[in-house]
């Protein structure tokens, strides 16, 4: 039986409680399609039943449902096939399993949380924010994973009182820290007026990222290694082009995206003021 | 805001120094901007493959010493520069703010005198830190023949201060940096690491060099062998409690006949950053790595190296070895350690297990038996050949370069 859940918390908690006796089940937040000769079935969250899974599970092992948050923020498509073996190896042993790495089940889940801390704790570099005639901050990204808020605590203790947007294009929603309160929003197109000095920061960074370079070594394996293309896009230093690659081509980004970033563009329809 | 040019020539002239690591420091941002990451943050890389984690910049490059190896060098026709504090503290908030640095490397040509560019340099931190209450990363260079009094007066405010060795023997000092002696550099070190100590003995709030002292040697510009390198390697971490010792390759930019006219091999300072290792995570002392008049072998790492002329101590049992023995397996390094340490609680650990936990055994397997079983090669004169052979051609890369923990661990899996 395949069952479809919405990448939910609650709806993955429900849908375990059907999947976890069936040997043979296939869990899945990917688009359904239809499968031909398997049955298949969308589970929607029953809020009462997830809530009494989880506390099962949290008396199991206290540190699981932030592994099951982690597991959910991972941009696979076999996130919950992934969780759904874990947890079921949990409720197997009736205690935590993380150490047990001999198990194809906890190391899986294991290198697929890695995979989304990595690119959080990455993000944490490789964000760059453009500054607004507000004073504000603004990011625009585009995570292989749904990491954007667990930024926010990250760049609010070092920002102090400045507020600040990370918008995440791919998934067209927003982290937000306002200068108060911090929440998430849907977010497709962002309009934003820089402040005056912004471009001559960014030439100053560029100038920069150019002279700090030392160019009769050439090491652009290891460069793409820690720094891989993907996250490129979005850095006013251009490391494409400095590399020697040809400029990026856009591959004809869906309308909304288009509208919401040119980060270094000359014309530049910008994001928005930050705030809701 | 600071002119470009200015920043290009001061920039240029800073990246020669391998230091770039922003970790040690856990200050809190108190009311301002920025604080301290204590594993370090890399925000960029460049071509060369290093990564941009500070504002690498010098104050001035206008020096009145005269190191041959040096391109600010009094006698070296190069266009100078000069910042003053405000534009470098201006340059470091704005870049921090949109997060391009993670802080400021600041560093200078003797620029008039010792204690003026020294009392430059303390100013810019102080302003950084009162005026424009900047709490992220700051590294200062020391430099050699200033007051004492300006020196701790640095330490209050930097995270993180060096004084570059460069040549590691006082024959080569005097040849190559004639106004420098090992006293100009070991003094202020201990000075530093005394008062350090002091305070943090006393416990007292506010912070003395979070981040301790760190220093860099050129290898290569003079006839040193690694054996006498690591010697005074293991004596500053040891004796001086430096937090870390840089090795940087020489590159020939000046024509001087006492300088060799060739690039130091990259490999040599690879050799040398993973004895460096050993030496600080793995509980190698440098007797069991090299003799004083040698130099590292190049065709295997130092712990193949080791391990070879240690084969009384193999094959050990993955299953029962303690961590210090895991550590001494060549291609086991401290991740992979503790993975087998936590997963063979649960179960006796196969090859087959150690291939999915991702444990490299390219080299390892020469060297163990998991579950009594040994995959290695039995001929023991060949195992050096076959652990060359295993040796990426990768590899000797800039490992100076790696300061983050990604890069930490990518070493160490390894190793
Ligand atoms: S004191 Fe520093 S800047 Fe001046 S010549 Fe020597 S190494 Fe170069």
């Amino acid at each position: 039986m395949i069952y479809f859940f919405d990448g939910s918390k609650d709806a993955f908690l429900t849908a375990f409680l059907l999947a976890y006796r069936d040997q043979n089940a296939v869990l899945t937040a990917g688009n359904r399609q239809l499968v031909l000769g398997q049955e298949s079935v969308f589970v929607s969250a029953d809020h009462e039943r997830a809530r009494r899974c989880e506390r099962r599970f949290t008396e199991l092992d206290a540190r699981c449902m932030h592994d099951l948050s982690l597991l959910l923020r991972s941009g696979e498509d076999g996130r919950g096939q992934i969780a759904l073996n874990y947890f079921r190896k949990i409720a197997e042993r009736g205690r935590p399993v993380r150490g047990e790495m001999a198990e194809d089940a906890v190391r899986e889940a294991s290198e697929c949380i890695r995979r989304v801390t990595l690119e959080a704790h990455r993000l944490k570099g490789f964000v760059r924010f453009m500054e607004s005639a507000s004073g504000a901050l603004y990011a625009p990204l585009a995570p292989d994973n749904d990491v954007c808020d667990l930024l926010i605590p990250h760049f609010r203790a070092r920002l102090g009182n400045i507020p600040f947007v990370l918008h995440d294009v791919r998934r067209g929603k927003a982290a937000v820290w306002d200068g108060t309160h911090a929440f998430k929003a849907p977010l497709t197109e962002a309009e934003i007026l820089l402040s005056a000095d912004e471009d001559k920061w960014q030439a100053l960074w560029r100038q920069y990222y150019a002279s700090v370079n030392i160019p009769s070594r050439k090491r652009i394996r290891q460069m793409k290694g820690y720094m891989p293309v993907r996250y490129w896009k979005f850095m006013p230093e251009n490391p494409s082009a400095a590399a020697g690659d040809l400029p990026m081509q856009r591959a004809a980004p869906p309308a909304e995206q288009d509208g919401a970033l040119h980060p270094h563009g000359s014309s530049r329809p910008l994001p928005p003021p930050p705030g809701r | 805001m600071i002119a470009r040019e200015t920043l290009r020539i001061l920039t240029e002239s800073a990246k020669y120094d391998v230091s770039c690591s922003s970790s040690g420091s856990g200050r809190k941002n108190t009311g301002g901007i920025g604080n301290g990451m204590p594993d370090g943050c890399c925000h960029s890389f460049t071509p060369d493959g290093r990564c941009v984690s500070l504002l690498k910049i010098l104050m001035s490059n206008d020096c009145v010493f005269d190191c041959k190896y040096c391109m600010s060098r009094r006698s070296f026709g190069t266009p100078r520069a000069s910042a003053t504090p405000e534009e470098i503290c201006e340059l470091t908030v704005d870049f921090y703010k949109r997060n391009y640095i993670e802080g400021l490397f600041l560093s200078s040509a003797v620029h008039i005198s010792p204690d003026h560019t020294m009392e430059q340099l303390v100013r810019t931190v102080k302003l950084l830190r009162t005026k424009y209450q900047f709490h992220g990363y700051v590294h200062l260079k020391g430099i050699p023949r200033a007051d004492p009094l300006l020196v701790t007066e640095a330490a209050k405010y930097a995270d993180r201060m060096s004084y570059n060795m460069e040549l590691p023997s006082e024959k080569s000092l005097k040849l190559l940096a004639p106004q420098k002696d090992k006293e100009s550099l070991f003094v202020p070190m201990k000075q530093l690491q005394r008062e350090r100590t002091i305070f943090r003995g006393e416990k007292r709030r506010g912070f003395f060099l979070p981040a301790g002292q760190t220093t860099q040697m050129i290898v290569g510009a003079s006839p040193e062998r690694d054996g006498q390198i690591l010697r005074l390697t293991q004596s500053l971490y040891r004796a001086v409690g430096l937090k870390r010792v840089y090795y940087s390759s020489y590159t020939p930019v000046v024509d001087d006949p006492l300088l060799p006219s060739a690039q130091s091999p990259a490999l040599r300072e690879h050799r040398l950053y993973q004895a460096d290792w050993l030496l600080r995570f793995y509980g190698f002392d440098v007797a069991e790595l090299v003799p004083e008049d040698e130099d590292l072998p190049l065709d295997v790492d130092p712990k193949c190296a080791w391990a070879l002329r240690n084969l009384q101590y193999f094959p050990v049992e993955v299953n029962r070895a303690p961590l210090e023995m895991l550590l001494r397996v060549p291609g086991i390094g401290g991740k992979s350690a503790q993975k087998i340490l936590s997963a063979r609680r649960y179960t006796s650990l196969t090859f087959e297990h150690l291939r999915k936990m991702r444990v490299v055994l390219r080299r390892a397997r020469h060297f163990i038996t998991a579950g009594g079983k040994f995959c290695g090669e039995k001929n023991l004169l060949s195992v050096r050949g076959l652990l060359a052979a295993a040796e990426q051609p990768e590899q000797p890369q800039q490992l100076s370069l790696f300061d983050t923990p990604a890069a930490r661990s990518a070493l160490t899996g390894e190793l």
